[in-house]
């Protein structure tokens, strides 16, 4: 029977992380190291399955499988960019914790701040305006046409 | 000068509006998949019920409807006699292939005969096909071509129509 089993097991194929980004480029973690590197990545990779927990993180099922697939990995040498790469080419960039800076991404970042400076220079330039305007009425008399009406109530008050 | 500014400014804020905008009317369980246009990753698995180890290229040449699914997913349960009912009809032109995860093979045979099988149903350890797939949660679909490349995706209990319509992608 344990045969049996051995022989089924041996025929059995899951996809394999090399197919997708080749060998391993690290060397292999062992022991508490290797605890502690798979919980650092699995901080990084977001679980699919929860509402913003991490797979390092979260008591899901699948985050388990995802922290003993990376835990497998780093056995194997595989390095952390080759990890994560491996997640993202099944899941897309959603898995990555910290989304790389391109794309929409980039985007959200950039014109945030673009409008920023903008409004900066709108603000800058308005100021500079309402400080020139004050400049240019200095030492001259106020020039301001009287209203007719207090123009007639004053005439008929000085008049003896 | 200032208009111009003002102009671009606003120009800006149109577009952070719109992105954000786009992020909110996403649905946060739909995960586009990146594997679309790509070679399915192959997998050779335990089907339940038998001994026998079904490798994905065994159907190289014609289109296959791979279902990621659970016993204990209640949508899973509603989407069953449909895939069923739909592989029944599709006779051997099309292949459809359930693959379980996060499950234990005696429910999963209970379940079977009960509900009733038409095509094979692999039983994925540790999750390692289903991660590779970039699955984000049970029922999900992926339809390949006769080529093996990933031609659609589905998220969620399918209809017959939402099976035909990403049929009609995988036969083309």
């Amino acid at each position: 029977m344990i045969a049996f089993l051995l022989v089924l097991a041996l025929q059995m194929k899951v996809p394999d992380a090399e197919q997708f980004v080749g060998k391993p480029q690290g060397t292999p973690v062992t022991g508490e190291q290797l605890h502690l590197r798979t919980q650092q990545i699995g901080a990084l990779l977001r679980c699919p399955v929860c509402q913003g927990l991490s797979v390092s993180d979260s008591p899901a099922e699948m985050a388990v499988n995802m922290r003993g697939q990376v835990r497998e990995l780093l056995s194997r040498g595989y390095t952390q960019e080759q990890i994560l790469s491996y997640f993202e080419r099944s899941y897309g960039q959603f898995v990555l914790l910290k989304p790389k800076f391109n794309g929409v991404a980039a985007a959200v970042w950039i014109l945030p701040l673009l409008a920023i400076a903008i409004g900066a220079v709108i603000v800058v330039s308005k100021a500079k305006k309402l400080e020139a305007a004050p400049a240019k009425s200095n030492g001259q008399p106020a020039t301001e046409p009287e209203d007719p009406y207090l123009a007639r109530v004053r005439e008929l008050v000085e008049k003896p | 000068m200032n208009r111009t500014v003002l102009i671009i400014g606003l120009l800006i804020v149109a577009a952070v509006v719109a992105i954000l905008f786009m992020g909110l009317g996403k649905d946060p369980a739909h995960i586009e998949s990146p594997l679309i246009g790509r070679p399915a990753p192959g997998f050779a698995l335990k089907a339940v019920g038998s001994d026998e180890t079904i490798d994905l290229t065994r159907y190289r040449g014609k289109p296959v409807i791979l279902n990621f699914w659970a016993t204990w997913c209640k949508p899973c349960w509603d989407e069953h006699p449909v895939l069923t009912a739909n592989a029944q009809m599709a006779g051997g032109r099309v292949q459809y292939l359930g693959v379980v995860f996060q499950d234990e093979e005696s429910k999963i045979r209970s379940f079977l005969e009960q509900r009733g099988w038409a095509y094979p149903t692999l039983v994925d350890q540790a999750g390692k096909t289903a991660i590779a797939y970039g699955v984000g949660g049970v029922p999900e679909t992926y339809f390949l071509d006769k080529n093996g490349i990933i031609v659609a995706k589905f998220a969620g209990p399918m209809s017959a129509e939402d099976i035909q319509t990403n049929l009609q992608k995988a036969m083309k």
